[in-house]
């Protein structure tokens, strides 16, 4: 099956790339987070002053930034089956020699690499800002192991989503409230604190954001503790769940034309 | 491999057909061989009513199968079961020899669908051929070269740069039409495939579909229009509540009459109901007469003895005929009767 699977994946994920995305989507994909990291990197410098354990706060924020990309990554699949679905190539596809389960691998590996590819962009503008960027091996390798994770992570619930919602407005409306909640209900921008309220954070506390963050930041900053590691695997345990919910929905969802 | 044909459309020098110069797929095989089996089908979307009621029949490979049926008598529902994007509630259903609710990708590598919805990748019309082409894993060489052939052959060269989505509706048509020959197949499913296209297109469409089908291809085909079912299809099913009211070669529909013919006519001025009602007592138990207002409708299998009966009558009651049409009965009147009275065609026009 594998052999056959993989080719059909591969051309699904370079269909993806070449016809989904446009430079003014790449733009804004990559460089809203590039912002978040400029402006708020120096914005918020003088109030953050000695936050993120001793460093300056674009130290700090530059890991979150990087992990706030596996959400946007998320983003980039939900929309693409929503694109498929309007422009009627979701059934058309699918009366093409693939199976569902290879077009949501496509969507999902596709998710991955602009995650990747966004993250590494970051650390590009974190050398531009800062100087310096963390090179040890197995650090880069943590990051973007645990960049990989949290981008099927997100891209699964997005496709969840996708597949439940009946309306592209109202999977759009449903983006914008889940990035706004996911973003600023983690570690990506600020700390865990204890003068949160307690909703606050209980929020930060489910949010798979916050592992990915905190584990990213630990790899980044070289201040991995056994909690991270301890949040990784409970980030893989959410991601199976969310990929197994993700691909169940789709596989019932009626995706024929009419 | 596509290569550049001899055709000539309408006579004009300028118009010519690419045609393959190789079967597309397997196709050459025995034309005897069942394509396509369906066995007492039945599907319901909602446990109360059935789109498919009972479907039962076989397309022979190398043939054109027409599915005609007006809007909502189960003719997408059938195309989709037959190219697995859903699956019957009950009954057996065998494309090129595979069960469609185990072999959906072995199947689906083989066959061709153009949907009646537009479905394009955003982007400009060339790169809509280079992506699909790639997508079923043709070799990019030949890809290019297919791309160019079907760009010519379907008088795509002006729109070739623009986005697929900034056409018109008929150049989309070609283009999703166009961009299905980009790979081989065994058999391909169109669902109206010709809504949209002006004339000449039009016909170098059906005319290209016949060259493919000449070489083997088999081709399932739903449209509304009877003129071209009857052109384009070798064997034709009326479908309507989802059975099928009758399935047969589109001579042999046309036959079900036993040669009968029509006349239309309608009366200018004078008592039309008397006349009509002594044209019917005339004609006797054989031809079956419709009346609507001024108008009629006869079915007779003697058209001259009706032609007399209708001179002698107008002229014994002075009645002026404003209209008199003797014609063949073509495969609109079979669908007509044929959903008008349940697949019996022994029943009135």
């Amino acid at each position: 099956m594998i052999p056959t699977a993989l080719p059909n994946i591969l051309r699904l994920v370079y269909r993806n790339l070449l016809v989904n995305t446009d430079p003014g989507s790449l733009i804004i994909l990559i460089g809203l987070p590039g912002m978040y990291l400029v402006f708020f990197g120096y914005g918020f410098q003088s109030v953050a002053a000695g936050g993120g354990g001793g460093s300056s706060y674009l130290t700090y924020l530059t890991p979150g930034i990087m992990s706030f990309q596996v959400v946007m990554a998320g983003t980039v699949g939900g929309s693409m089956l929503w694109a498929d679905r309007r422009w009627g190539m979701l059934s058309q596809l699918l009366t093409g020699p693939f199976t569902r389960l290879q077009y949501l691998l496509g969507i999902m590996l596709t998710s991955m690499l602009f995650g990747l590819g966004g993250s590494v962009v970051m650390l590009g503008v974190a050398y531009a800002l800062l100087g310096s960027i963390p090179t040890q091996p197995v650090a880069l390798a943590i990051i973007f192991a645990t960049i990989t994770v949290g981008s099927i992570l997100f891209g699964s619930l997005m496709l969840f989503i996708a597949a439940l919602v009946k309306s592209n407005t109202a999977y759009n409306s449903i983006q914008i409230l889940l990035i706004f909640v996911v973003n600023f209900a983690s570690t990506v921008f600020y700390p865990l604190s204890s003068g949160l309220p307690v909703v606050l954070k209980v929020l930060f506390y489910v949010n798979p954001l916050t592992y990915v963050s905190d584990a990213v930041r630990g790899a980044y900053t070289s201040t991995l503790t056994s909690t991270d590691v301890y949040q990784v695997l409970l980030l893989l345990a959410e991601m199976a769940v969310i990929l197994f919910l993700a691909v169940r929905a789709y596989l019932r969802s009626d995706v024929s034309y009419e | 491999m596509l290569t550049r044909g001899e055709h000539r459309l309408f006579g004009r020098p300028d118009v010519s057909f690419l045609v393959l110069d190789a079967p597309l797929g397997s196709g050459s095989g025995d034309r005897s061989e069942a394509v396509i089996t369906a066995e007492n089908l039945r599907h319901t979307y909602d446990r109360r009513h059935f789109a498919l009621d009972g479907v039962s029949f076989t397309v022979r490979r190398g043939e054109v199968f027409g599915l005609l049926g007006r809007n909502g008598a189960g003719k997408s529902t059938l195309i989709k079961a037959m190219t697995t994007l859903i699956q019957p509630t009950s009954g057996t259903l065998r494309v090129l020899g595979m069960d469609t609710a185990r072999d959906g990708q072995r199947i689906r590598s083989r066959i061709g669908v153009v949907q009646q919805e537009e479905s394009f990748d955003f982007t400009t019309v060339e790169k809509n051929f280079s992506v699909y082409g790639m997508l079923w894993g043709v070799p990019k060489a030949e890809r290019d070269h297919r791309r160019e052939l079907l760009i010519e052959k379907f008088g795509l060269a002006e729109i070739r740069k623009r986005r697929a989505f900034d056409i018109s509706g008929g150049q989309k048509r070609r283009v999703q039409v166009a961009r299905e020959f980009m790979h081989e197949m065994d058999v391909l499913f169109l669902d109206e495939p010709t809504v949209g296209l002006d004339v000449i297109m039009r016909r170098t469409l059906l005319d290209s579909i016949r060259e493919e089908v000449r070489r083997g291809l088999t081709v399932v085909f739903t449209t509304h229009n009877l003129e071209e079912a009857d052109y384009l299809c070798d064997r034709a099913a009326v479908i309507d509540e989802g059975k099928i009211l009758q399935l047969d070669s589109i001579e042999n529909l046309k036959r079900l009459y036993g040669g009968k013919k029509t006349i239309d006519l309608t009366v200018a001025n004078g008592d039309a109901p008397r006349f009509y009602s002594a044209l019917t007592e005339r004609l006797g138990v054989g031809p079956t007469v419709t009346v609507q207002g001024s108008s009629a409708v006869i079915l007779t299998d003697d058209p001259k003895e009706a032609l007399s009966r209708i001179a002698e009558l107008s002229q014994s009651l002075g009645v002026q005929l404003d209209w008199l049409n003797v014609r063949k009965n073509t495969l609109e009147d079979v669908f007509l009767r044929s959903v008008r009275h349940g697949g019996d065609p022994h029943g009135p026009p």
